[in-house]
């Protein structure tokens, strides 16, 4: 289960991670927005480019953003498949009695999987060079101009930084009680339904229970040290824009800005 | 057939920033029918060591012999449901795995999955409820509406359930009061010598080693650092105060008396032994 690397903070020391997550999270938006600017194979081998020099850049390996692809890699087999069947305009290029290929089918295929594919390179340089905690503040402080229509921005972020912050210990919870299931004989890949159902609740039931019981220790030990919900809180850390945050907006907006150009040069 | 560890290396999470060598290079033999301490700091691969026993963790390098099953590091090992059967591993706070609605169903849990007939894991569920101590009254309730050192209990009863050969004690007694604590070491003494079960505790509580032990093993950061006898273990006094082991009270108490000019022999390790021994010396 420690396999997961979808969304993963990896730490280690590079420009990227040194960056306020608030320019991160922006720079990502532009460049997600950018990604769906349907700006053709060249838009998408330029952010290719930059995207794969911002993975190095930020010191990660890319088998590392490779194996985060691999939960994907389902879905655009499926995306892959529906579209080549379902799109039926452009040049007839194969057919076999009922079964026609065209190919728009191909291209918007290629399309989607470059798209799913670009949009893991980001989220994953985003996940994997900001703590966790540093992304809520983030989320936190750019939210925070909804609080005027009442939205209870921090009380947002106190969830999101909570959760965040138990998804490893249930992960290591979830492994120990597995593995002493496993010791009483529990066989958590063979079996019937019936004890694969049986299997499962042995993981199940002492995972409720102690959530619960994490949830209510925590909520006594915040209450304990002073928390109110709603109440006026400092920051320990304060988030501050350097000229390298200002560099990296600057550059994702470019890249949006030139991926519009590109497609509205491409339709003209 | 002895417990023994050929050259064990573990490595967790091999090939990613969180690559983390747990033990390095563990030679070590434990003979069968006798009680083992394995103590180290937090950390040094105790817990990491224990679950090779039952295959939880395979060796990343070398082998490990349980019984009559070989695990060999890149060798795919097919008997693991055999080998669980015979290897009973009780993990730390072991009342986290209860989850069946009552009390007797979650005992026979362990049985039913080794495929014992119901009508007998009833049996054997009541009668290791019995030895660890469980109200008969009980028997029916959630495991839930128990307190925290009766869960640990009944998880221990589901253990002793499946009637292993070889029985893995992780910190069976952390977070125990003292009283409870005692009487559970006293059972797994019981069930070590009654039965010849082999036994292997993992733990911090020196009192206990000294009380219940034949054998220490001590690990640090990964590695083996020394196996032998409790008698030589706790002789070694410079030892475990270089280790930062908290010698247990009667064995501090004999370094006073050795320090102060009254030498004890080796062989005393109990209050009455070492009350006689001082009783005979005045009497000289």
């Amino acid at each position: 289960m420690k396999n997961i690397t979808l969304g993963q903070y990896i730490p280690l020391d590079s420009f990227f991670h040194k960056l306020d997550p608030r320019s991160k999270i922006c720079a990502m938006m532009a460049i997600l927005i950018a990604i769906f600017v349907p700006a053709g194979f060249i838009g998408y081998a330029i952010l290719a480019v930059v995207l794969v020099a911002c993975i190095l850049l930020a010191k990660l390996q890319i088998s590392f953003v490779i194996k985060a692809m691999k939960p994907m890699v389902m879905m655009m087999f499926f995306l892959t498949i529906i579209n080549v069947f379902v799109i039926k305009t452009g040049n007839l290029l194969w057919t076999l009695g009922p079964i026609t290929i065209y190919d728009d089918a191909l291209k918007q295929t290629g399309y989607i999987v470059v798209r799913l594919a670009l949009m893991i390179m980001t989220t994953t340089l985003l996940t994997a060079t900001t703590k966790p905690m540093d992304m809520t503040l983030g989320i936190e402080d750019l939210l925070s101009p909804l609080e005027k229509l009442h939205v209870p921005t921090h009380d947002i972020a106190m969830m999101i930084a909570l959760a965040l912050r138990f998804i490893p210990t249930l992960i290591d919870e979830a492994e120990r009680i597995l593995k002493a299931q496993a010791s009483r004989g529990v066989d958590f890949e063979n079996g019937s339904l019936k004890e694969k159902i049986s299997a499962i609740m042995s993981l199940i039931v002492p995972m409720f229970v102690s959530c619960f019981q994490r949830a209510d220790d925590l909520a006594d030990a915040m209450e304990a040290r002073g928390y109110v919900v709603g109440a006026k809180r400092v920051r320990y850390k304060i988030l501050k824009f350097t000229t390298g945050d200002y560099a990296v907006i600057i550059i994702a907006n470019l890249l949006l800005a030139g991926m519009i150009f590109l497609a509205v040069r491409g339709t003209v | 057939m002895p417990l023994r560890f050929e050259k064990v290396d573990f490595e967790y999470s091999p090939g990613t920033p969180f690559a983390f060598q747990a033990l390095k290079n563990i030679d070590l033999e434990l003979a069968e029918g006798k009680m083992t301490a394995i103590i180290g700091a937090t950390g040094s691969g105790k817990t990491t060591m224990v679950q090779h026993l039952n295959a939880l963790l395979l060796p990343s390098k070398g082998t490990v012999n349980v019984l009559d099953f070989q695990i060999t590091a890149g060798k795919k090992f097919t008997e693991v449901k055999k080998l669980r059967h015979q290897v009973g591993l009780v993990f730390q706070f072991a009342e986290y795995q209860l989850f069946e609605e009552t009390i007797l169903k979650d005992v026979c849990f362990g049985p039913l999955n080794f495929g014992v007939a119901e009508k007998d894991a009833e049996t054997i569920a009541r009668r290791c409820l019995k030895t660890v101590g469980i109200d008969p009254a009980d028997y029916d309730k959630s495991p839930l509406e128990l307190s925290g050192g009766q869960k640990r209990r009944v998880a221990i009863a589901g253990i002793l359930a499946m009637r292993p050969k070889v029985l893995v004690l992780d910190e069976p007694t952390a977070g125990l009061d003292p009283q409870g604590a005692q009487t559970m070491m006293e059972l797994f003494r019981k069930i070590n010598k009654e039965e010849g079960i082999t036994v292997l505790v993992v733990t911090h509580n020196m009192e206990h080693v000294l009380e219940f032990c034949d054998e220490v093993v001590v690990l640090e950061k990964g590695e083996l650092l020394m196996q032998t006898d409790i008698r030589t273990f706790f002789e070694n006094y410079e030892y475990m105060e270089k280790a930062n082991i908290n010698p247990p009270a009667i064995i501090r108490f004999k370094e006073l008396l050795r320090k102060n000019g009254m030498e004890i022999s080796s062989d005393v390790l109990d209050i009455e032994a070492l009350a006689s021994a001082i009783a005979g010396r005045r009497v000289r």
